[in-house]
């Protein structure tokens, strides 16, 4: 993966997501601004920068939440509206109501619903792809429970489940270690584990630069602007680290500590 | 899991039971549109007749005499603008064979009552067919006179509904008209007794448009400026009122039985006068409980408050 | 005891009260299970009152005032759409606002009548004792286009109503499928409202769901439960309003309320009976 220089380069297959120049505003400020990114196929790539660095805003506008002010986003070298593949979007928080008359299972069957399956029932490969993300995100015994009887952690789990039910192309998940219980943690990243051998494109968005550094083999730091893209080696210098996270970062006997006010406002270590 | 199945099982196995109860007893009690009681001709018993208002049904009884009974639908006392069926009214209905109506389609409520629970041969005697600018004000029936009309269209129609009682119908309604006209007598020379310069009216809504054009009355104005009764009078328009009062020197507002007084009284404070409240304009009532009674009542409250 | 049961229905009315109030109260019951899980409660009042100006319009132009009254309806529906669209405003402020406004328009079209006009509301709010074979035709009609479109968008509008971060992933039109849910929701009323009368449809568009949403876990049942709600109360009600001599309308309503307090004290798990039970219980052990 590499930053796109400014030439344009043509479409090639193997990048699943091209972003080329693309701001996304709130109001009159920026929150990505100019961001030029090529992902290809099946890559896992971690999404780091601080607070309101445009992590989620990224997210948001790959799923045609937010519209884009500049710049082009291509999905497989077509631009974003016209991209017909699923995407799973698993946000932070999910804004539903917790007591909507819904169980698990028809939850994760929503992942199902899609182009032209509107009107038909579910099929035994629906019903097995179901089956598999339940499964896969050990919740398979929570089946029949509603929704708001789940812990946070395994509301999490249910929603990651329908995301892999949809057998997305690209699955974006915002944040999804941030406040879960470590079962959770775990469970997601056995996820992740298991997706790589099925070229499924993951973009995840995380404040801990520790399990970034470990786990992905490609990071993206930003702070609204693209401040570097690489492997994790290449990505955590001080410069950049100093650049992205600014007053929050200090060097203690050379080891850079940065301190995020995120959440529960936990210290992340960068060891070098 | 399984509980919700058994929910709705249990609720569904109820409905459907009382529901087939319900068609199962429409089945076997009298078939088809038209209810249970004698049908059109008379069979067992006088047909039932049924008139909107309990002043329609005073003057239609002296019509009938002893050949019919007629019961009123809107209670004594009721507002039948507001008025809020029961099944037994209903009933009523269904099993009438004849409506006296003052004017269809006058009252939305019970009309709706008649259409929807009358029988397909219910004769509706419309009691003012022939008067002209029902459509504008169908109060015709606080001017006497007009209820001379009533009482032929009434008469009419009892005969068409019974033929056999035509003559008895038609000497009822001679005797009753004779009376009518004796009434309208009487309330012009009670209201000889007004002074020619106080003979206003203000009234609650357009209701004495008919009475003021037969007695020589001026309407001053009404609180609602319509005979509509979601009508809110507007601030300009209350306005023009006082002072439309105050330059005719107008002594008193009257209001009907179940009117608010609350707007007539700021009104009459405003203006200075005074507010009767207790007219029976839509309605038979205590101390009126006949037509013939209910206008004399109406008329020696005017003539008090005016003289 | 047979008699009991089947002298009310010997009339031809008290026949056509209950079709006309099963078919009104099974169409509102499941399109009220929407409006109860997307806190819109008010809606159906606000909606039934918002055909005030549409009425006005008609009998002033000269047409058919139920034409008016569904013009009016589907044009509040709209607007209420529109304005809670973008999220700044909310659904329940965007009704209040439409709702009162529209009344009071209808209200003004109204002082401009100077002329004796026959009360143009009542001419729409019907009474479940007045139902003609008309209105049952044509309340029929509509509910079998209302139940068939739920059917048909189900899966939608599930995922709009639960989730709409999720529909729009998906391509929904987000937007289209919350204006067609209030245009179904106007239609439904206006048409209920000719038949049965105001009272009725707002009570059975938010009571049967209710009690259905404390006795049920998923939507399908809720919505089953809701209209079985309705049924039962729309023959209770029928009955006891005979028998006591008093509003139909009204007691059905009244029985559709029991209904609700019975469920609300009594659910499994939610019911405040068993609450109370379970915080004496910890506290005795």
């Amino acid at each position: 993966m590499r930053e796109v220089p400014d030439e344009r380069r043509g479409p090639t297959v193997s990048d699943c997501l091209e972003l080329r120049e693309v701001t996304v505003r709130y109001g009159a400020r920026p929150a990505l601004d100019s961001v030029s990114l090529a992902v290809p196929q099946g890559a896992q790539i971690a999404i780091v920068g601080p607070n309101g660095a445009g992590k989620s805003t990224l997210f948001k506008a790959l799923v045609g939440l937010l519209p884009i002010a500049s710049g082009e986003m291509l999905l497989h070298g077509q631009p974003r509206g016209q991209y017909k593949q699923p995407i799973a979007y698993v946000p932070q928080r999910e804004e539903v109501d917790w007591r909507f008359p819904v169980t698990v299972f028809d939850v994760v069957a929503m992942g199902r619903y899609g182009q032209g399956r509107w009107l038909k029932r579910l099929t035994a490969a629906d019903r097995a792809s179901i089956q598999q993300g339940l499964e896969q995100l050990d919740i398979a015994d929570l089946a029949h429970r509603p929704i708001g009887e789940l812990s946070g952690g395994q509301q999490q789990r249910v929603f990651l489940a329908r995301a892999l039910a949809q057998e997305p192309h690209l699955l974006l998940l915002d944040e999804p270690f941030t406040g879960v219980d470590v079962s959770t943690r775990e469970a997601t990243l056995d996820l992740l584990d298991g997706l790589r051998s099925r070229l499924v494109t993951v973009l995840v968005s995380t404040h801990d630069l520790d399990l970034a550094a470990r786990r992905f083999d490609q990071v993206v730091l930003l702070n609204h602007r693209l401040i570097c893209a690489g492997t994790p080696q290449e990505v955590f210098t001080e410069e950049n680290l100093q650049q992205a996270f600014s007053g929050q970062m200090v060097v203690v006997d050379g080891r850079i500590i940065v301190v995020d006010q995120c959440c529960c406002g936990g210290e992340k270590e960068d060891r070098r | 899991m399984n509980r919700p199945w058994m929910i709705v099982v249990l609720v569904v196995a109820v409905a459907a039971l009382a529901v087939a109860t319900g068609f199962v007893a429409a089945g076997c009690g009298s078939a088809g549109d038209t209810g249970s009681g004698p049908q059109g001709a008379l069979s067992a018993g006088a047909p039932s007749v049924i008139a909107e208002t309990s002043f329609l049904a005073d003057i239609a009884q002296n019509v009938a005499g002893d050949r019919l009974q007629v019961s009123s639908i809107a209670p004594i006392g009721s507002d039948p603008h507001s008025f809020e069926p029961t099944p037994q009214d209903a009933a009523k209905v269904a099993k009438a064979d004849a409506v006296v109506m003052n004017s269809p389609g006058f009252e939305p409520p019970i009309d709706k009552l008649i259409s929807g629970a009358g029988s397909k041969d219910l004769l509706v005697i419309d009691a003012s067919a022939g008067l002209p600018g029902a459509q504008t004000d169908p109060h015709f029936w606080l001017d006497p006179t007009k209820v001379i009309t009533y009482v032929d269209n009434i008469r009419a129609g009892f005969t068409k509904l019974d033929p056999d009682g035509a003559d008895t119908y038609a000497t009822n309604a001679a005797a009753y008209q004779q009376r009518l006209k004796e009434l309208d007598g009487w309330i012009a020379d009670r209201v000889a007794t007004i002074p020619v310069s106080r003979r206003l009216l203000v009234t609650n809504h357009e209701s004495f448009g008919r009475f003021a054009a037969r007695y020589g009355f001026t309407v001053v104005g009404t609180i609602l400026p319509s005979a509509e009764t979601e009508a809110a009078p507007s601030a300009e328009g209350l306005v023009n009122l006082v002072k439309a009062i105050k330059a005719s020197g107008a002594p008193a507002i009257f209001l009907e039985t179940g009117n608010s007084p609350d707007l007539a009284e700021q009104l009459a404070r405003e203006a200075g006068i005074k507010v009767i409240t207790d007219l029976y304009t839509h309605s038979l009532g205590p101390g009126a409980m006949t037509y013939i009674d209910m206008m004399r009542w109406n008329v020696n409250h005017i003539v008090e408050a005016l003289t | 005891m047979i008699s009991w049961l089947t002298e009310p229905f010997s009339f031809a009315f008290m026949q056509r009260a209950l079709v006309a109030s099963v078919i009104v109260g099974v169409v509102c019951a499941i399109i009220g299970c929407y409006i109860v899980l997307r806190s819109m409660a008010f809606l159906g009042d606000a909606l039934a009152h918002s055909i005030l100006p549409g009425v006005a319009v008609a009998y002033l132009v000269g047409v058919n005032l139920l034409a008016g009254a569904l013009v009016a309806g589907l044009l509040v529906a709209i607007g209420i759409s529109f304005v809670s669209r973008a999220g700044t405003i909310k659904e329940d402020t965007a009704i209040g606002i439409f709702f009162a406004a529209a009344l009071a328009l209808g209200v003004v079209l109204i002082s401009t009548m100077r002329t004796y006009a026959v009360d143009l509301t009542h001419v729409l709010f019907g009474n479940v004792l007045g139902v003609t074979n008309a209105d049952l035709w044509f309340s029929g009609g509509l509910a079998i286009v209302v139940l068939a479109l739920v059917l048909f968008l189900y899966k939608k509008l599930l995922v709009v109503s639960f989730d709409a971060i999720l529909g729009r992933t998906l391509g929904l039109n987000i937007h289209g499928l919350r204006t067609g849910l209030f245009l179904m929701l106007a239609a439904t009323i206006v048409v209920a409202l000719r038949t049965v009368g105001v009272a009725l449809v707002a009570a059975m568009l938010v009571t049967p769901p209710a009690a259905a949403y404390l006795l049920t876990r998923r939507l399908p049942v809720m919505m089953l439960v809701s209209a079985a709600i309705g049924v039962i109360s729309s023959v209770a009600g029928l009955y006891a309003s005979y028998y006591l001599n008093v509003s139909s309308g009204g007691a059905i309503v009244l029985v559709a309320t029991l209904i609700f307090v019975v469920a609300f004290l009594f659910a499994p798990r939610d019911g405040i009976v068993w609450r109370l039970r379970r915080r004496t219980a910890s506290v005795r052990g």
